[in-house]
């Protein structure tokens, strides 16, 4: 239970926040925490985030060696495994080190946005032939296969070379690699850091879904909010885009695990320091933090292509569906960014010093403002493109990085709406037929391979994605662009 | 032997209790299951075995549990009616952790294409407990979903 006082403080049990300014709320630091805690909310965000683990594990997120400034929770942020999802620590990359459970198991989790040049109109009364057809052609669920049926030596061609296996091989235009966080290559990858078993189960995965809260969605753009921004985005009312949430699959999972497990035997004495054994930590330098980021970026690779073949038989299906080719329906991709990652980047900390930096972002958008060298060059006067789904029953946002992004959140905003609501209580709450009647009320078709994971992800389960955008907005690390709202939804 | 499921914000915990050490990890073996699929057919699959070894007895656990996913994935089949032999450290180990822990596995493998099953991507270390009570064991597991 919380008591919420309406000055300049937030009870939230045994936690005491202090408002820094409006969204801000700090935890000092105290006991071991290295830089104190940061909560990115408004009080109606903080009274759902307060609710469970998320604090302590943010607490607890801060004992790691190397943190610098201050951890900071994201507007959507809760309870996950160690580090709370939402979480952002800028770790030193020379004194500090790198943890897998901070990155999260799927590596590269993230979403991507493909524009197209039809209008709702299009698609009146074609949703049910679209939902079918792409759920027949797109692998989702367990045990569904991938678009691609790959043997060991594609593994690690996809896993050293990314997107750009994925050109090579004609799943790709050289334009979806322009339009890629990093281009859709993280060279500092090394497929043989990449243990056996991970490339078992990644074999044959290459191109799928999954279950859980990953998914594809057709929607429509509702509203637009900067029009010079809407506008470079190639973004305007009424028009439909394809949201496609998902990551790297049983090999990202496995290499999460192996690492872990690694660290765990090899540096006891760092883990014993920490409050939760789900934070095991490389240090940096060590032979396991430079193993474990080659075969991060590797997997970073896989999610990439993963993504990208599944927007290749995308197209194919409303090429089908539509009897157009895919180029003259405008089938470009917007942007793709990841939101389980950790990046080696150059940040400001304190006392102005600039310094190198493992970025990790567990449920958490890259969101670099305009100008910034990192940002690809078709929007380096805007600002990147920052993709935020919301539930399958309410709107997404396409926002862009914003110019306090640096200063607060080492570049970061939020990543979708976040739970609120475990699986547990949802499916007993709820029942995955009546769910998709009830939106189906709205004009919004969804179907899965599993009426339970309809049920778990009942758009109830979901804090209010309109809340966090706003915060986000308000803060100025992510400004709202343009708003889509669901029309087709397939899901694992 | 019997498990439950637990509820987490985002993802799901198994608390399996039994009688014995063996018991109590067939049941978070068969709690996993359950948290994959809510209607396990009581017939149909093949039984297969794997071997995990681990430093100690929570590792072995965590390695147990991230072998049947990785097994469910490469068989691409749902393990069920799970059973486990474990072959602790020889005696004169000092406290049984510094030794090597050993187990036998086996479960029934349920062909995915059969069941309406969900995604379970990893197991944690998040929260685990396994611990002696007062009649048997109790382990506690948070999976990532």
């Amino acid at each position: 239970m919380t008591d919420n006082d309406a000055g300049d403080t937030y009870e939230a049990g045994e936690v005491t926040l202090q408002k820094v300014r409006d969204y801000v709320w700090e935890i000092p630091r105290e006991g071991d925490m290295r830089v104190p805690a940061r909560v990115l909310a408004s009080e109606e965000l903080l009274d759902q985030i307060a609710d469970d683990k998320t604090l302590e594990q943010l607490q607890n997120s801060t004992h790691l060696p190397g943190v610098r400034k201050y951890n900071v929770c994201m507007p959507d942020g809760h309870q996950g495994y160690g580090f709370p999802v939402g979480g952002v620590a800028g770790i030193d990359a020379e004194e500090g080190c790198i943890s897998p459970g901070a990155v999260g198991y799927d590596i590269n989790c993230g979403v991507r946005m493909m524009k197209t040049d039809l209008t709702y109109e299009d698609l009146k009364g074609r949703e049910e032939e679209l939902l079918d057809a792409l759920f027949a052609n797109i692998p989702s669920g367990l045990g569904g296969g991938g678009v691609v049926e790959g043997d060991i030596d594609t593994v690690e061609a996809i896993l050293d070379r990314g997107m750009e296996w994925a050109l090579e091989e004609g799943w790709a235009v050289e334009e979806d690699l322009a339009h890629c966080e990093d281009e859709g290559v993280r060279h500092d990858s090394d497929p043989s850091k990449v243990s056996q078993k991970a490339k078992d189960r990644g074999k044959n995965q290459i191109g799928s879904l999954g279950s859980g809260n990953h998914f594809l969605e057709v929607q429509r753009v509702t509203d637009t909010y900067l029009d010079d921004v809407a506008d470079a985005y190639g973004l305007e009312e009424g028009q439909i885009v394809v949201l496609i949430h998902c990551g790297s699959r049983g090999l990202g999972h496995q290499v999460c695990t192996d690492y872990l497990r690694d660290i765990e035997k090899a540096h006891a004495g760092l883990l014993d320091q920490l409050p939760d054994k789900e934070l095991a930590a490389a240090p940096a330098g060590s032979q396991l933090a430079e193993d474990y980021y080659d075969a991060m970026c590797a997997s970073i690779n896989f999610a990439w292509v993963n993504r990208q073949l599944i927007m290749h038989r995308t197209r194919q299906v409303f090429e089908k569906v539509f009897g157009n080719d895919w180029e003259s329906m405008g089938m470009d991709l917007l942007y793709d960014v990841a939101h389980n990652i950790a990046k080696k980047e150059t940040h400001t900390v304190e006392g102005g010093e600039e310094r190198e930096l493992y970025v990790h972002r567990k449920g958490a958008t890259r969101a670099f403002p305009a100008g910034h060298e990192e940002v690809p060059g078709a929007y380096l006067n805007v600002g990147q493109p920052i993709i935020i789904p919301g539930s399958m029953g309410a709107g997404s946002y396409v926002l862009r990085g914003g110019e306090d992004s640096m200063d607060l959140t080492f570049g970061s905003t939020a990543h979708g709406a976040g739970r609120t609501m475990s699986r547990t209580q949802a499916k007993k709450d709820y029942w995955g037929g009546d769910v998709q009647d009830e939106l189906e009320q709205e004009h919004i078709y969804v179907k899965a391979q599993s009426g339970a994971t309809v049920a778990e992800e009942a758009p109830g389960v979901y804090k209010d994605v309109d809340e966090v955008v706003r915060v986000s907005d308000a803060l100025g690390i992510g400004d709202k662009v343009a708003r889509t709202f669901p029309v087709c939804n397939i899901k694992g | 032997m019997s498990y439950e499921l637990r509820d987490h914000t985002a993802d799901v915990a198994v608390e399996a209790t039994g009688p014995t050490l063996e018991s109590v990890f067939a049941a978070a073996g068969d709690g996993l299951a359950a948290a994959m699929c809510e209607e396990i057919p009581e017939a149909g699959g093949e039984r297969f075995e794997f071997e995990v070894r681990a430093e100690g007895r929570e590792a072995l656990l965590f390695d147990y549990l991230d072998d049947l996913i990785y097994e469910r994935d490469v068989r691409s089949v749902l393990p069920v009616d799970n059973e486990v032999e474990i072959r602790e450290p020889e005696r004169g180990d000092e406290d049984g952790e510094s030794g090597e822990w050993a187990l036998e596995a086996s479960a029934r493998g349920l062909p995915l294409a059969d069941i309406s099953a969900r995604e379970i991507k990893a197991v944690t270390y998040s929260e685990m407990a396994l611990e002696e009570t007062e009649s048997g064991w109790r382990a506690y597991v948070v999976f990532d979903v």
